[in-house]
């Protein structure tokens, strides 16, 4: 098994004036090349999370703490967020907010020249990051004229640019719609199969989690309260109640299925998988009692 | 930026030394014709880069200030021969010969002054601007980049405010009254939270360039300041210009 890439040990975080902790004795160990998704309600402490990864706590922002978080065999704690930079890219929330450039070129650039990475390297290095997200023709655009999805694209490439081994996303798609999110999902599926990136995502949308993570994170209250297959974390209804996880409508059905006794199979998470286990309880598509047709 | 013309060719640096050129020779003409002359200059640069239908609401902006400024001095120097007088049997109000060429030649000297700034700004990426002054001027990078991210910031900042208006408005907040300390008073429910949204933004831009490396020892740039021909004859035609003009001025 191989040495994992991010271990967090016994990490308690409070933020400066509070009494509750934001996260709580979090133990967690993440193995490169795998691809995880984070979830949980809201101030649960997924964003304090991914800023304990990337080495913001604490060395930006301040709080009491104790544990340990290492990334690559580094301590957060010793080491300077700029030489984690290499190391772990950060996607935030706000496509405008993490922006600093004005045009495309010069946002993939900034981070290539705070770590003094010379001109020659520099422009290859934007040219494959774009190449990677898709957005080459955005190469020159200013930053103002591009819409939620292609900014999203852009914090990624800048990231990228970067060539990190792990990526951390928190909720890049919270404020764009399901097409765009659908895209910065699949680009993150293949940095993780084509690049071997380790990549985190934080994400509420359990529906557009579940399908493509093979491990997920819950987090409650400061605490991971799951760390399992996705289709085990959903098989937990007391869990998933408690959570108010917004899970897939083809893997409630089943549930619902099950729970009046007619399904005891594995719950499926897409509607593919949902139908063929649909066909095997009532026959195949098109004749008896499920008439309808699968495109 | 779609047009390019020579002026947007020009190293940043020889744009502010045409600026610095035109105060010199304001400074040294005390007449309001030869300023006038002046102002026009800057205006045929902006045309001759096809920037001068961009820059037009500045250039306004920029006049009715002068204008202001008119109003404020005319009544206020009593020396020469009275023109004529606002209220004729008070005496209140006398505007004067000299006072009026006076003013006029500080609000020309102001206008063609100022006027270059906005040439500048529309024919000069902010980035340039930053390369050119931390490659060239020795600037430290972080304040050059503090002054452009300002910059970058205020159209966010409009589509903020706009957001919060609706906001308010949908809320039957009264933005309109007539009562000018109503009014004022209006603009707090709209501050306050415009406040609060950028502190929130400024801070994820910081956590944002933290964990791209900022501040992380000597750095590069993708691009680089030059110095052209064009650049260098453009320096050298301000400076001729300018000594002859100022001697001209002084004779």
């Amino acid at each position: 098994m191989m040495e994992p890439i991010i271990k967090i040990e016994n990490f308690t975080f409070y933020y400066p004036d509070s009494q509750a902790a934001a996260l709580a004795g979090i133990n967690l160990a993440i193995r490169p090349g795998e691809f995880v998704g984070l979830t949980g309600p809201t101030g649960a402490g997924k964003t304090t999370l991914t800023l304990a990864l990337n080495g913001i706590i604490p060395n930006f922002q301040g709080g009491r703490l104790a544990g340990r978080v290492t990334v690559a065999g580094r301590d957060t704690a010793t080491t300077p967020c700029a030489r984690l930079a290499g190391i772990i890219g950060s996607v935030f929330q706000d496509p405008e907010a993490q922006l600093v450039a004005e045009t495309v070129e010069d946002e993939l650039a900034f981070g290539l020249e705070n770590l003094a990475v010379p001109r020659e390297e520099m422009r290859a290095r934007i040219t494959m990051a774009l190449e990677m997200v898709a957005i080459t023709g955005l190469r020159h655009r200013p930053l103002s004229q591009l819409s939620g999805g292609q900014k999203q694209k852009v914090a990624i490439a800048a990231a990228a640019a970067l060539q990190p081994r792990i990526l951390v996303l928190d909720e890049p798609t919270s404020e764009l719609d399901p097409r765009s999110s659908l895209e910065i999902v699949n680009l993150l599926q293949r940095f993780n199969r084509d690049y071997g990136m380790t990549i985190i995502l934080i994400e509420q949308k359990v529906s557009l989690l579940a399908p493509l993570v093979p491990r997920m994170v819950c987090l409650h209250q400061g605490r991971i309260v799951a760390d399992a297959a996705p289709r085990q974390v959903l098989n937990q209804d007391q869990l998933v109640a408690e959570l108010g996880l917004e899970i897939p409508p083809v893997t409630t059905l089943f549930r619902l299925l099950r729970r009046a006794g007619a399904y005891h199979g594995d719950l499926p998470l897409e509607v593919d998988q949902g139908c063929r286990e649909l066909e095997r309880l009532l026959g195949p598509a098109g004749t008896g009692a499920f008439p309808c047709r699968r495109q | 930026m779609p047009a390019r013309s020579f002026l947007h060719e020009l190293n940043p640096l020889t744009k502010v030394a045409w600026s610095l050129a035109v105060i010199t020779v304001a400074f040294a003409f005390q007449q309001p014709l030869p300023l006038l002359g002046l102002w026009a200059s800057v205006l045929v640069v902006a045309l001759a880069g096809g920037i001068l239908k961009t820059i037009l609401p500045a250039i306004r902006g920029l006049i009715i200030f002068a204008g202001i400024f008119i109003l404020f001095q005319i009544f206020l120097i009593g020396e020469g021969n009275t023109v004529f007088t606002l209220i004729p049997g008070l005496g209140f109000g006398r505007v004067t010969d000299v006072g009026l060429t006076a003013c006029t030649m500080l609000a020309l000297r102001m206008l063609a002054m100022t006027s270059t700034i906005p040439v500048i700004l529309a024919t000069t990426p902010p980035k340039e601007m930053i390369v050119a002054f931390v490659e060239k001027l020795r600037v430290p990078y972080v304040y050059a980049l503090m002054l452009v991210t300002s910059l970058r910031f205020i159209p966010t900042l409009q589509e903020e405010l706009h957001l919060i208006v609706q906001a308010q408005r949908a809320r039957a907040y009264d933005l309109e009254s007539r009562n000018i300390f109503r009014r004022l008073a209006g603009i707090v429910p709209l501050a306050l939270p415009l406040l609060l949204v950028s502190v929130q933004r400024a801070r994820t831009m910081a956590i944002s360039m933290e964990t791209r490396g900022f501040g992380a020892g000597p750095r590069t740039s993708l691009r680089t300041s030059t110095f052209s021909a064009l650049d260098a004859g453009v320096i050298a035609a301000c400076l001729l210009c300018t000594l002859a003009l100022v001697l001209i001025a002084l004779r």
